[in-house]
């Protein structure tokens, strides 16, 4: 489905991505984790083509991102999004947010485009919610609006950048029960995130990035299970982060 | 329209036609002379009564802040002809007789540039003194608990501690005055006082080129601005504060 | 009193100077940010001779003064218009380079009123946007201008107060303006202090009273504010 082949990238003088090379499978799950300045959310931000690469190539079901024959828009609209900072766009409504780009993107009629924006509000059970705006939400339910609205587009994979991590505490499970489930229905998942626990219970695959380069590429049980084959700072970052 | 009219850039160089031994570009010169003392005159008395507004405005005594407050509602709020129009047609009539008698008797030139410099003065006056209560409002309140804590009167708070800060802050908006002082003195030309705008308007009358004229002027203008931009930069770099926020 | 006979007097003519006065605020304000706004979008786009051509525009709108920008107008709309539309009555030339004049002034400092709006939106709005499939164009017409136009609108409608202050600047090219009617009124019947200060009174209350309507309306303002 996703195919990331050595693709490279700097910014001005410094190196984020080194020769980066991955898959994604259909109906796989796949967790990036990593220190800050690991290069995770650039590497997940070029996939649909949000950030340009300098070398190497990325294909979307076949389709080459940015390649000249690439409708980007299409491609984009099939790749579903969902962003640290939720980026709803508080000048418009819940529905207002879900239905715009089905709108004005997939060209569907307003009642279609309520009418699964509706369904998804549901099955994120912001239903209630729906006339109200961006800015009367808690960040649980703004995050979780914000898949329905990925999810709207009846996208073919889900690209998650770090999706909690700008939440309290207490409402960052109501978005991982989301994407929990969306898991369990076999959706194609990549996540960038520091929750191990997610990781632990919905993964396929994990990989592990430190200074733009991907260290770690393995299933869930290696990489959990096996900590003694793992590269030295895999193994700092994993006696880190599951100190919690 | 462009085929009818005839450029003629040496204009410049004839003498004028009124007899006076002068060439145009003599004129237009003059005209800056003015533009330019105007500007810098005025950006001197609103920089000192600025700076003192600026204060009064952020002093907790509520009268000194209500007064700062009316000063800027009211000069900020009439167009800067008519206040100039004030300044000239009305200020002599008010003041006490002996001081309007001596204000009407001036040399005409005299008279027009320095009630031009009060005018333009006390306008920009209050555009600074909102900049310099900007600049002040960004130091932490603790600032000037602190300096009176060691001892300082508050006027050595505000002269030792808080001004200096506030004023580094302030440069970019003060830049843009400076060069708005420059901008806004063509509005003399509505008294009789030859600036360089008014002197372009002489040039287009008299010479019969007005594109060559205002061109000129219009030049001299642009370059005034980068001049200003230039220097403010410089300013700005060499009072920099290392490791403050806004420094680089 | 004398004074205020011969200001009641001259009322009509005041008011007709008044209607000049609005006519070019108005009509400045709508161009100006129209005009405003497309440079913005212009300097911002990717496209680089158009963002050099807005940046030049503003720099050098921005560094002359507004007397000179009408007496440029006043110099070559009425040929201009000639060209175009044969002749045409005095006045009317006087007050069309008037606003044009001024719509193209105003257009370089409205245009980076909103290009502040704009660089306030955050760019992850830009990036979730494109995220669903929209161009650059109709992400910046659906999703970001809207913002930015929002957050803009005290700023631009200072401004306007602003406009409508500077022009009393059309003396210079001998428009009759609310101000020029003032002077011309006080010349006729010899009441240069007492026209002054009422043409400085009234232009004070018009435009307090506009400021206060802007503040009254930046209070209602917050509903867009995210949490």
């Amino acid at each position: 489905m996703i195919e990331i082949n050595n693709i490279s990238k700097r910014y001005g003088s410094f190196q984020v991505l080194t020769d980066c090379t991955t898959s994604v499978a259909k109906g796989e799950v796949v967790v990036v984790c990593g220190p800050s300045g690991s290069g995770k959310s650039t590497l997940i931000k070029t996939i649909n083509g949000l950030e340009p690469i300098d070398k190497g190539d990325i294909r979307v079901n076949g389709q080459s991102v940015g390649g000249r024959g690439t409708d980007q828009s299409k491609l984009r609209s099939k790749v579903g999004m969902v962003f640290q900072n939720f980026e709803l766009f508080p000048h418009l409504s819940v529905l207002e947010n879900l239905t715009i780009a089905q709108i004005r993107v997939l060209k569907r009629s307003s009642d279609e485009a309520n009418a699964c924006g509706l369904k998804y509000l549901k099955r994120v059970g912001l239903e209630a919610h729906a006339a109200k705006y961006p800015g009367q939400l808690s960040g649980g339910q703004q995050q979780r609006a914000a898949i329905a609205r990925a999810l709207c587009m009846d996208p073919i994979c889900m690209l998650f950048d770090e999706p909690t991590s700008a939440l309290d505490p207490e409402m960052v499970n109501e978005v991982l029960d989301v994407m929990v489930e969306l898991a369990s229905e076999g959706t194609t998942m990549m996540c960038v995130t520091h929750e191990m626990g997610f990781a632990r219970k919905v993964a396929d695959r994990v990989i592990f990035m430190d200074h733009g380069e991907i260290l770690e590429d393995t299933s869930k049980e290696e990489f959990f299970g096996n900590t003694d084959a793992r590269t030295d700072r895999a193994k700092q970052f994993l006696a880190r982060i599951l100190h919690h | 329209m462009g085929s009818t009219y005839k450029w003629n850039w040496g204009i410049f160089l004839d003498p004028v036609s009124t007899g006076e031994p002068a060439t145009y570009l003599d004129w237009l010169l003059a005209g800056l002379q003015n533009t330019v003392v105007l500007a810098l005159a005025s950006s001197a008395i609103a920089l000192v009564l600025g700076v003192a507004m600026g204060i009064m405005r952020c002093a907790p005594n509520r009268w000194l802040a209500a007064i700062g407050a009316l000063y800027v509602a009211l000069f900020r709020n009439v167009p800067v002809i008519v206040q100039l129009f004030a300044w000239y047609f009305v200020v002599p009539e008010i003041l006490p007789v002996h001081m309007g008698t001596w204000i009407k008797e001036l040399p005409s030139m005299t008279q027009m540039m320095a009630l031009s410099t009060m005018c333009l003065g006390l306008y920009m006056a209050a555009r600074v003194c909102e900049h310099i209560r900007a600049g002040l409002g960004t130091l932490p309140r603790g600032q000037r608990f602190a300096a009176t804590a060691l001892g300082l009167t508050l006027f050595q708070a505000y002269r030792y501690v808080l001004l200096p800060v506030a004023l580094r802050v302030a440069i970019p908006p003060l830049t843009s005055e400076l060069i708005n002082v420059f901008k806004n003195s063509a509005v003399v030309s509505t008294i009789g006082l030859l600036d360089l705008s008014a002197q372009s308007q002489q040039l287009a009358e008299y010479t019969g080129q007005p594109y060559e004229a205002f061109l000129a002027a219009t030049l001299v203008y642009i370059v005034i601005n980068w001049i200003v931009m230039v220097i403010m930069h410089r300013v700005e770099r060499k009072v920099r504060l290392p490791g403050y926020i806004g420094s680089k | 009193m004398d004074i205020l006979h011969a200001i009641s007097n001259s009322l009509p003519a005041l008011a007709d100077g008044m209607v000049i006065t609005l006519q070019i605020t108005a009509v400045s304000v709508v161009a100006g940010i129209a005009w405003g706004a497309a440079l913005a979008v212009m300097r911002l786009s990717p496209v680089k001779p158009l963002a050099w051509f807005s940046q030049a525009y503003v720099m050098l709108v921005r560094s002359v003064p507004l007397v000179m920008v009408l007496l440029w107008f006043f110099l070559m709309v009425p040929q201009l218009i000639q060209g175009l539309f044969g002749l045409s009555p005095r006045t009317d030339v006087r007050l069309v380079s008037a606003m044009v004049a001024f719509s193209l002034f105003e257009a370089a400092y409205y245009s980076e009123i909103i290009r502040a709006g704009v660089q306030a939106v955050s760019r992850g709005q830009l990036a979730a946007a494109s995220a669903l499939g929209m161009s650059y164009l109709m992400a910046m017409r659906l999703i970001v201008l809207p913002q930015a136009m929002r957050a803009a609108v005290p700023a631009l409608l200072t401004q306007g107060i602003v406009l409508f202050q500077d022009t009393s600047l059309v003396y210079v090219i001998g428009l009759a303006d609310f101000f020029r009617t003032s002077k011309n009124v006080a010349d006729r019947d010899g009441t240069t202090v007492a026209m002054i200060l009422f043409a400085g009174a009234v232009y004070l209350a018009i435009s307090l009273l506009a400021s206060g309507a802007v503040k009254v309306l930046q209070r209602g303002k917050k509903s867009f504010e995210l949490i």
